[in-house]
């Protein structure tokens, strides 16, 4: 068929095009002409997001987001239009405390789900089945609160981790928070630790981050592109606040009903959850499966109310910091009684 | 470096994760399974009597040897020199068995995980230079699609080893846009079913080798159609084990996240034309063959106006035979611009 063998000779032209720009050291063709495209959207976003904080402003800051221009192939033809200044110096950061804007809107993520269980201990103990009733149980909780909440599933069902993070950015969300439960290799262990993104700062942590990012939905490129899309500065700072203030407030009122929970801190991960989701992000390990007594404790729906009310007081910490203050020693922040209890 | 067509052997290989395949123009067609070794020590020389092993003989011997399986999850592992070097012995060794002449050139297509291909293309073109007098690398489905003439309004979904990857064959030669690679695929099965198998007998002693081994033999999606018994050391006893219900949970887990992705890569083609991708849906690599994958992928093809998914006849050389179509269709000017 004359149409198929030109449509097969065009393919390989193409084919071979590719190759040889391969060889040559070249990115291919086709790669350049999405890094253009993603470079324009960034700006273009950014410009109409900055316009409106900046109005004096907007072209240097806007201009200091953007990614820094590809240099054209050698041999390539390519406007000799000189980069801007601002193009060419490092992106500066925003000092977060600029912005005394109000939270409205959770979204809570429990992990896991469907036919993917997460961690488990022994028959019929699965992370998705704990992270969802803790996640339902703080819901309950934050009922009262001066904010909206949105779990990304409300049963049992496969999500991938672009789904979870579509669901966050779709809800225009000011916070986001899955919720997921530690499994170590060391079984007398109770860690409970907090990430938001950044660089694995250790092999666990990287082994982690590989765990939790298999099943994202995401490719590789898509991967690179969200990164390229990260928010400098901004969202960096706000989702290390949020981290720093929930592991702090939760680790404190966690201890108070075990004491063998151990607080590891707050720590940095590229977790596709948190590079995706356009708002501040944190992942919070609330507890340690893998601990006999831990997984025994996990099992109540005693301790699970326990876990959602510890939650809730890291969360309001940071939802109105002033009344939280005193809410750690019994005041406003402290849960209201009978709810999100078992 | 004109040459008659007869001077030179074409050949298409699929450099997989789990298993690389060789067609070639004579005739000759081999597979061998992706594994790498050479022996510690010169008393495991000695035992093995070769410098370097291959496939299902290095697994075999592989208490002697450095094992490696150079394509994890679909890329040369980065920084790896080792694995650059498994995968030069690899292709050296395909190629070897291929059987060409003396003086007889060499033009080598060589289809890879689009991972590999997106991520570490010039990795791969510098690993495998000297082995062939000519080279193109393809992205795996690409050649699959290529080798069964379904260029047009068309998806493969290769299901390997290390990935799953998609591409949309639109007519044109595929874009970044028109593909998409998912981790999940046979290695996640099988770390899967390892878990959910040491959580149901936590004093059974197994290696991944007899889990990927049970999961050849007994995956399914669906209805069983009998009970999968495996056998297990327990304390050094066999210990026979039904794993009927791991089994398919663990396959599952793929129905998910590969649903989702062809909904939305469908979703994304024209929309005159997305009834037809919908009805051309090819399933290859060694996932496509768990038996009750494609029903259930047309199952859910259903809210979308239904569809048809059928799986490549010949799984194991349905990449390497597409890679030897694009070898021969190749002109001679082509491969002579991509000569080393």
């Amino acid at each position: 068929m004359p149409g198929k063998d030109r449509l097969k000779q065009q393919m390989i032209r193409d084919l071979v095009r590719e190759n040889r720009a391969t060889a040559r050291g070249e990115l291919p063709a086709r790669l350049r002409r999405r890094r253009r495209s993603v470079n324009g959207w960034l700006l273009g976003g950014l410009a109409a997001t900055l316009v409106v904080a900046f109005s004096g402003a907007i072209s240097s800051t806007a201009a200091r987001y953007a990614a820094p221009r590809r240099r054209s192939p050698a041999g390539t033809a390519s406007p000799a239009v000189p980069a801007p200044e601002a193009a060419r110096t490092a992106p500066q950061k925003i000092d977060p405390s600029l912005f005394r804007l109000a939270i409205r809107k959770l979204v809570i993520d429990p992990g896991h789900g469907g036919s993917d269980p997460g961690a488990m201990a022994g028959p019929g103990l699965e992370e998705k089945t704990i992270t969802l009733d803790v996640a339902e149980r703080l819901r309950a909780l934050l009922k009262d609160a001066p904010i909206s909440v949105v779990l990304t599933r409300t049963d049992d069902r496969s999500l991938s981790l672009e789904r979870r993070v579509e669901i966050a950015n779709a809800e225009n969300a000011d916070l986001f928070l899955s919720i997921h439960i530690n499994s170590m290799p060391v079984p007398d262990r109770v860690g409970i630790e907090t990430f938001y993104l950044g660089g694995a700062t250790d092999p666990a942590t990287a082994r982690f981050a590989r765990d939790e990012n298999a099943g994202s939905g995401y490719s590789l490129a898509d991967y690179k592109t969200l990164l390229e899309g990260v928010y400098v500065g901004v969202r960096h700072d706000e989702s290390r606040q949020f981290a720093e203030t929930l592991q702090s407030g939760y680790f404190r009122a966690l201890r108070d009903v075990n004491e063998r929970v151990q607080n590891r801190g707050v720590k940095t991960a590229p977790l596709v959850v948190l590079v995706g989701t356009r708002m501040p992000a944190i992942l919070a390990e609330v507890s340690c499966i893998s601990n006999a007594d831990e997984a025994r404790r996990l099992a109540t729906p005693e301790y699970r109310s326990a876990l959602a009310r510890a939650l809730y007081a890291g969360v309001r910490r940071i939802v109105e910091p002033e009344t939280s203050a005193e809410g750690l020693t019994g005041g406003a922040g402290a849960p209201p009684s009978g709810k999100g209890t078992s | 470096m004109t040459s008659k067509k007869s001077e030179v052997l074409q050949v298409g290989i699929d450099l997989g994760t789990s298993r690389s395949s060789i067609s070639a123009s004579n005739g000759a067609r081999h597979v061998v399974d992706s594994y790498v070794g050479w022996p510690v020590d010169m008393v495991a020389r000695k035992v093995v009597k070769k410098s370097v092993l291959f496939g299902k003989e290095a697994l075999d011997n592989r208490p002697m040897l450095d094992l490696h399986r150079p394509l994890e999850r679909g890329l040369i592992k980065e920084g790896s020199q080792k694995d650059e070097e498994a995968v030069r012995e690899l292709l050296g060794h395909l190629i070897s068995l291929a059987g060409a002449k003396e003086g007889q050139k060499v033009f080598a297509v060589v289809g890879v995980p689009a991972e590999a291909l997106r991520v570490s293309k010039q990795h791969l073109r510098n690993a495998v230079a000297g082995l062939a007098d000519s080279l193109m690398i393809v992205s795996e489905p690409f050649a699959v699609a290529y080798g069964m003439d379904s260029l047009l309004h068309t998806m493969i979904i290769d299901i390997g080893a290390g990935t799953t990857d998609f591409c949309v064959m639109n007519g044109r030669y595929p874009t970044e846009e028109d593909q998409r690679t998912l981790t999940n695929a046979g290695d996640a099965i099988d770390e899967h079913l390892a878990t959910l198998v040491r959580n149901k007998m936590p004093d059974g002693r197994f290696s991944i080798y007899m889990v990927r081994d049970w999961k050849e033999k007994g995956s399914f999606v669906g209805e069983p159609k009998g009970p999968v018994v495996v056998k297990v050391p327990v304390h050094g006893k066999p210990t026979e084990l039904d794993i009927t219900a791991e089994m398919r949970r663990a396959c599952e887990s793929l129905l998910g996240p590969i649903s989702e992705t062809l909904l939305d890569l469908v979703s994304r083609v024209e929309p005159e034309y997305q009834e037809d991708v919908r009805n051309n849906i090819i399933l290859a690599g060694g996932g496509s063959q768990i038996p009750g994958l494609a029903a259930a992928l047309e199952k859910t093809l259903d809210e979308m106006g239904g569809g048809r998914v059928r799986a490549v006849d010949d799984p194991v050389f349905a990449g390497s035979n597409g890679g030897l179509a694009i070898a021969l269709d190749a002109p001679e000017s082509d491969w002579e611009s991509l000569a080393d």
